[in-house]
């Protein structure tokens, strides 16, 4: 990406003011000059809960990790945040208005893929809604009750038995069954409630 | 496109364009208003010295009323 779109998406992200697409935009122009260099980046956590739900949840700050096994020596890192005008690093950056975190490599059990938007600066990648439903359900558990991450977990499950964000149930119950999480049955619980609510059959099953 | 209205889905294989994203959220914001709060931003975490600095004692900007939304 030459200087000039750099810095023409950059007026764009900064001029944003609805916080969930300029998140979008934010990590399309990341990923982008990420990609460049060989590593792929994915949107994770609130964030991606965000971007995939409209849940008003996400706050002003972008959640973003690795998805190659390799990522950026710190000094690359922060020469490309350079180009955005980025203040701080190494891990986390003030941009545009924004604040952009880059965690580490990607935590993710489930054996789909990460969801795609063809966002307007390159290619955003998504974490995988199968991960973050079983996640965002213990969460809301464990350690103790947790009303945000509840509220969370059921708008994200309400996409997805609605069908706006399709997702593999073989891979859901798969990820809650694994020692990582063990939240089967916290997870079939919350889909229940959630189909009832919308008036459908679930798909989960603790069986 | 999702099955049982006619916004579009962001599919597990393949990617949605930033147009679709765009049309589906307002009925993505309208069904998560039917199981849970309209707005589920957190009072506060560990960020909030650095975001209430940058949004003028906010943890964010505003989100976009529904009625707004594509």
């Amino acid at each position: 990406m030459d200087a000039g779109k750099i810095k023409s998406a950059l007026t764009d992200v900064t001029a944003e003011q609805d916080p969930t697409i300029k998140s979008l935009k934010m990590a399309s122009l990341c990923s982008a000059l990420w990609a460049e260099r060989g590593v792929e980046l994915v949107v994770v956590g609130g964030s991606a809960i965000e971007i995939l739900t409209e849940g008003a949840y996400a706050s002003g700050d972008l959640d973003m990790c690795h998805a190659t096994n390799a990522s950026l020596p710190m000094r690359e890192r922060q020469e490309i945040m350079g180009l955005l005008g980025a203040k701080g690093g190494p891990r986390n950056w003030q941009v545009a208005g924004m604040f952009v975190d880059v965690l580490g490599p990607v935590e993710s059990f489930a054996r789909t893929p990460f969801r795609r938007v063809r966002a307007p600066y390159g290619d955003v990648l998504l974490m995988k809604p199968e991960d973050l439903l079983v996640e965002r359900v213990l969460v809301s558990v464990y350690p103790g009750e947790n009303p945000t991450a509840r509220g969370c977990a059921k708008k994200l499950a309400a996409m997805i038995l609605d069908g706006s964000i399709p997702v593999d149930w073989t891979e859901v119950r798969r990820v809650a069954n694994l020692p990582e999480y063990r939240n089967i049955a916290e997870c079939v619980k919350l889909v229940e409630e959630v189909a009832d609510e919308l008036k459908i059959k679930s798909p989960l099953h603790s069986d | 496109m999702n099955s049982k209205s006619k916004v579009p889905c962001i599919p597990i294989e393949g990617s949605i364009s930033y147009e679709d994203w765009l049309k589906g959220r307002r009925h993505r914001r309208e069904l998560g208003n039917r199981v849970a709060p309209e707005i589920l931003r957190r009072q506060s975490s560990s960020s909030d010295r650095r975001l209430k600095k940058l949004f003028h004692g906010q943890r964010g900007l505003p989100f976009t009323p529904t009625k707004k939304l594509l």
